[in-house]
């Protein structure tokens, strides 16, 4: 059974068409990137696919659960990094984390030596008693980043992980991911940066005005092309602009 | 700044205000609101007036209103920065640009001020005295059209001073907690020497810009002006909107917390509240807006009509309008968006929130009504109904702005058709209720009965919108 299984997934804003007719499959122990220009669909796909959008039509399946009729079973069993959001700013990054624990029924025992965990592998552990509000970008976006794998989800969805984040603690987060797919997880990284998705993914889905125009395992390419070659081929741009644009 | 960057900037902050609210409050109704509160300030106005209230207690309301509105903008504007980061995301204003363009910030803070006072005064102030002048006006002997506009005019520009009295006192304050214990020395010195005067039998009110519009002579005009003057220049000269803050470091509560209140929304919430500027002091200081304001409407009206209203019945229905500014706070650090990443379903969420309300809100109105009305004294029934009618009208409102905002309870306030709805459902349970307390005190056993059956139909009524609330922004916030 695949981790995800989506069919014909549509879905607008009022006139705004945001996915057009999205079919995909991801493994069970995939790395898939879901790679896009700005405003392609992919936060979307990813916020439908986590029941936090109900999508037009389409049938969509998440590790065997629809997120349409349970939204909230799908959200127990995937970790979410969502790409704007911070931890709460009156919290500390200790406090979330045993808020993210009480939420999901883990015990005491096992959120502190996950705390301690995540603190050394990113590097805040200095940080942990200080209130969100005043971590910078980079530290919050380590804390979410743990808050996403807090519970050790065996499908986790990330939006633009990297963001923020200084080169050090980049590679430990591309070594960690890689890692956790190794284990047998599944990850879905949304992004917009091909050197990312190039550089982590098995498979790479390209989407473009909300719809699948690409999808790419980057090891598999031949040597004369690469997924940038990929990329601005589908998405129908130049590095001097978009081609309709001339 | 020379080269006229001074006007550009100030444009640029009316339309950064303009956009700001049409963000958070859907631009198109926005736009109505000022007809709006010109239509509600003359009904309401006439209405009240004409049912016997006199005008006098109309405007000193206003003035009332016109200061917490000051207060309201000038620490929404700063104090809040937080929470309208966590409300709109990541949100930079004009005013907080000095460090990143050639702009002098205490140039960039009074444009930024003045900003204020004209969006404000056009917006909101020039409605309310046009609808309240024209409507007492109207309900009384006409008198004549340049008498109205001259007492417009007189009464938008108090209730402009009003305004820029509470800006100048949120920025003073502020910036005198700012500096240290010799800040807020002065800040409590300044505070006790007014209570002094007042004890002392010193009418402060002469000097106010509701004196002003009472009678605008010489002494009371430059009294007035000094008192507004000094307390916005002290804002100025010692607030900075630029200053950083040092990191906060906490010991851990969530957990303790949590064990005794099981919910980790609801602890969450209260954490949120305790944290965030003011801590939970800010709670009970709506409150003890609210009951200024009813003291001070509860004694003109009396001295007026020689009869004394009921403190409990008075205080009991306008303090319980402190739900809506607790569940205001209990808001204002998170959204739904928040949440998404976790398996929490809405339903869950506002139950929370409820939780919290629970917690906080009647709790806060009835540490603010005990000693208030122990104080104004009255009969035991009055006393215990009015608790009643505080906790019903508390959970009613609650339940009203759930249903009608979800978790977004401010946005109402500049939707015309969201504020219209709301203000009916505020305006047919409470004006029979303070009728009763203004007019028929001693209020009669029976009326006391009426009203605590009354209080508990209204918390019913309460938790019934919030039921109908979970389902309704459940499918609302999966929409986009």
């Amino acid at each position: 059974m695949p981790a995800i299984q989506i069919e014909s997934f549509r879905k607008s804003y009022g006139d705004v068409t945001a996915v057009g007719d999205l079919s995909l499959s991801v493994a069970e122990g995939e790395l898939f990137g879901l790679l896009g220009p700005n405003g392609a669909g992919k936060t979307t796909t990813m916020e439908t696919l986590t029941g936090q959008l109900v999508p037009d039509s389409g049938e969509i399946s998440v590790l065997g659960v629809d997120p349409v009729a349970h939204p909230t079973r799908v959200r127990e069993r995937v970790g979410i990094l969502p790409e704007k959001e911070s931890p709460p700013s009156f919290m500390t990054p200790r406090e979330y984390f045993e808020f993210v624990g009480a939420v999901r029924g883990l015990a005491s025992e096992t959120v502190d030596e996950r705390i301690e965990r995540w603190a050394d592998r990113l590097g805040f552990a200095a940080k942990l008693d200080t209130m969100a509000t005043d971590l910078s970008r980079g530290q919050q976006q380590k804390v979410m980043i743990a808050g996403a794998f807090l519970h050790e989800p065996a499908l986790v969805f990330i939006d633009e992980p990297l963001a923020n984040l200084d080169p050090i603690v980049q590679e430990r987060v591309k070594r960690f991911l890689r890692d956790y797919r190794d284990a047998g997880n599944t990850v879905v990284l949304t992004t917009h940066d091909v050197d990312v998705a190039a550089e982590l993914c098995s498979r790479v889905g390209v989407v473009y005005e909300g719809g699948l125009v690409a999808d790419v395992r980057p090891a598999d390419l031949p040597a004369e092309e690469t997924l940038l070659d990929v990329f601005l081929d589908r998405v129908d741009a130049t590095v001097d602009g978009v081609a309709g644009d001339a | 700044m020379p080269d006229g960057r001074t006007r550009r900037v100030f444009v640029a902050m009316l339309r950064e205000e303009w956009r700001l609210h049409g963000r958070l409050f859907r631009g198109s109704h926005f736009a109505l609101f000022p007809v709006f509160v010109a239509v509600v300030t003359a009904g309401a106005a006439g209405g009240v007036v004409g049912t016997g209230t006199a005008p006098e207690t109309v405007y000193a309301g206003l003035h009332a209103l016109a200061v917490v509105f000051g207060l309201h903008t000038g620490s929404i504007g700063f104090v809040g920065r937080d929470a309208i980061d966590d409300l709109l995301g990541d949100l930079t204003l004009l005013v907080f640009s000095a460090r990143t363009l050639p702009l002098s910030q205490p140039r960039l803070l009074g444009v930024f001020v003045v900003k204020d006072l004209v969006y404000y005064a056009l917006l909101f102030l020039l409605p309310i005295s046009l609808g309240t002048a024209t409507a007492i006006a109207a309900v009384g002997e006409f008198p004549g059209v340049a008498s109205l506009a001259g007492t417009t005019a007189l009464l938008w520009a108090t209730l402009t001073c009003a305004f820029v009295l509470g800006m100048g006192a949120t920025l003073a304050g502020l910036g005198l907690a700012g500096r240290g214990l010799p800040g807020r020395a002065v800040f409590g010195a300044v505070l006790a020497a007014g209570a002094a005067a007042w004890a002392t039998g010193v009418d402060i009110a002469a000097y106010t810009p509701y004196g002003v519009f009472l009678a605008p002579t010489g002494p009371r005009i430059a009294g007035t002006a000094v008192a507004v003057a000094a307390v916005s220049l002290v804002g100025a000269a010692t607030f900075d909107p630029t200053a950083r803050r040092p990191a906060r470091t906490v010991g851990p509560t969530f957990r303790r917390w949590r064990r005794r209140l099981g919910d980790p929304v609801a602890t969450k919430t209260l954490l949120d509240v305790h944290r965030s500027s003011g801590g939970f002091a800010k709670v009970l200081f709506s409150a003890g807006v609210l009951l200024g304001v009813t003291v001070g409407l509860t004694d003109l009206a009396g001295r007026i009509t020689g009869v004394a209203p009921s403190a409990g019945i008075s205080l009991g229905a306008m303090l319980g309008l402190s739900g809506f500014t607790t569940y205001n706070w209990l808001t204002q650090s998170d959204d739904v968006d928040a949440y998404r990443a976790l398996p929490l379903s809405v339903a869950a969420l506002f139950a929370g929130k409820l939780r919290a309300f629970l917690l906080l809100g009647p709790a806060v109105g009835l540490a603010v009504y005990a000693p208030a009305v122990v104080w104004r004294g009255g009969p035991v029934g009055e006393a215990i109904a009015g608790a009643a009618l505080l906790v019903g009208v508390a959970c009613y409102i609650f339940g009203t702005t759930v249903y009608l905002t979800g978790f977004s309870p401010n946005e109402f306030l500049f939707d015309t058709a969201l504020f219209a709805v709301f203000g009916l459902a505020m305006v047919v349970p409470l004006v029979p209720v303070l009728v009763v307390g203004f007019a028929l005190a001693p209020v009669s056993p029976a009326l006391l009965a009426a009203i605590g059956l009354g209080s508990v139909v209204l918390g019913l009524i309460g938790v019934a919108l919030y039921r109908r609330a979970v389902p309704k922004w459940t499918r609302r916030y999966r929409q986009d």
